[in-house]
């Protein structure tokens, strides 16, 4: 019985003990669970672009199917781009006045398993945003980092900045950025504004002077 | 929490305590807050834990000596705030680290009574303990954790009173502290070493 009874004393102690763990997630708010990832190609110097044309709407990929679309939320984002860009002293033109620069918005949405492999979303790019979109059919893009480091559970919005610039020169068009923004409450059109900042004010190198 | 508080007390005192002064097996149950130190407090946690048990089972050889079984368990939090880190020369992440680690030290203890012969009722003791300790630790950016489970080596000295309740010495309080020198080498981090206090019953069981 006094086996018994220490066991159940120990057993009740590891209850209590599990009860009382601290859960981090239960702890964060909304703001809190969101981390921003910015990646650059270091050879570029971002001043040297002056103009820039941005996506009119953006790429749903969803379990590696692609659609595009214009919700409040996307426009909400595709808006905090121009306004971030220009306030670094990009000017914004038409994608048919030969940009120095090309933005893309991007929602990246996993259903099925939970996880993304970011490694079909980059080798897919092409069909996600055709080089033809750019006015350089036949191009294909140059892509020299990833987000390997991290798997990707549920979703994503990415924003990729490409070279248009300097593309005949390359014959190909090189991603120069990317920022990734992931957590809770994201697709939100009244977030947009301070996810995209978010990713901006950690590229202190995009600038144009 | 305060029922299952009061169900364990009742158990602790309902049954033990009219055991023989002959008796030479113990348990110790204990509330423990810990400290973090040294790399454990300025690489990982620097807040105090008041998340914790210990315990051991002991056997006394003489009025002297015991040894036995010790255990325990911690669970130690932090959440900082949001900073921007760099990975390699081009990618940076801003994120709210928080870093959850819990351990569960389970050691081969020693303890000794050097005035148990006096007659006074208040026992100092002094105890060594090593063993393994068994490590959870989940990282969190954001609410992405990357979580990693270990064993390490555990090593403990210590210090404490142990005050009877009744004149059997079979059930009374027990108060003192540890120092755990506990390495850990994952994720470039060199240790989870802590100072700990304690206060809790001990009664004997046999």
């Amino acid at each position: 019985m006094k086996i018994v009874r220490v066991m159940a004393l120990l057993s009740s102690l590891a209850i209590l003990a599990y009860g009382c763990q601290k859960d981090p997630l239960k702890d964060m708010t909304n703001e809190e669970s969101r981390i921003y990832i910015t990646d650059h190609d270091s050879t570029i110097q971002f001043n040297s672009f002056h103009t820039f044309s941005i996506s009119d709407s953006a790429a749903l990929i969803e379990n590696g199917r692609v659609s595009k679309q214009l919700n409040a939320a996307d426009a909400a984002y595709i808006q905090a781009v121009k306004d971030q860009m220009q306030a670094r002293g990009y000017v914004l033109v038409s994608k048919n006045d030969n940009p120095d620069l090309g933005l893309t918005v991007n929602r990246i949405i996993s259903t099925s398993t939970g996880v993304i492999s970011l490694g079909s979303y980059w080798d897919y790019y092409d069909s996600y945003w055709d080089p033809y979109y750019w006015g350089y059919p036949g191009y294909g893009y140059y892509l020299p980092y990833s987000y390997a480091v991290y798997q990707i559970r549920e979703g994503a919005v990415s924003v990729d900045m490409v070279d248009l610039k300097d593309a005949t020169k390359n014959q190909k068009l090189d991603v120069i950025w990317t920022g990734l923004i992931r957590g809770s409450d994201i697709y939100n059109a009244s977030v947009a504004p301070s996810q995209v900042k978010a990713l901006f004010d950690q590229s202190t190198y995009i600038q144009t002077n | 929490m305060k029922k299952i508080l009061i169900g364990l007390f009742g158990l602790l005192t309902a049954g033990f305590s009219a055991q023989s002064q002959d008796s030479r097996m113990s348990l110790n149950l204990n509330y423990n807050y810990s400290f973090p130190v040294s790399n454990f407090k300025s690489d990982l946690v620097s807040h105090a834990s008041p998340r914790g048990f210990t315990g051991n089972v002991m056997y006394r050889f003489n009025p002297l000596i015991s040894a036995g079984l010790d255990f325990g368990y911690q669970d130690y939090y932090q959440k900082y705030p949001r900073q921007v880190y760099n990975y390699g020369q081009t990618q940076q992440i801003s994120a709210v680290v928080s870093n959850s680690i819990q351990t569960i030290p389970v050691m081969a203890r020693l303890e000794v009574q050097p005035f148990s012969n006096t007659m006074t009722s208040i026992r100092p003791y002094a105890s060594v303990a090593a063993g393994v300790n068994f490590i959870s630790n989940n990282q969190y950016l954001g609410e992405f954790s990357n979580a990693s489970n270990s064993a390490g080596f555990i090593a403990q000295g210590g210090l404490g009173l142990k005050i009877p309740f009744v004149k059997s010495n079979n059930l009374g309080a027990d108060i003192g502290g540890t120092y755990n020198y506990a390495p850990y080498n994952k994720f470039g981090y060199k240790d989870l070493s802590n100072l700990n206090v304690h206060a809790g019953l001990y009664f004997n069981i046999e």
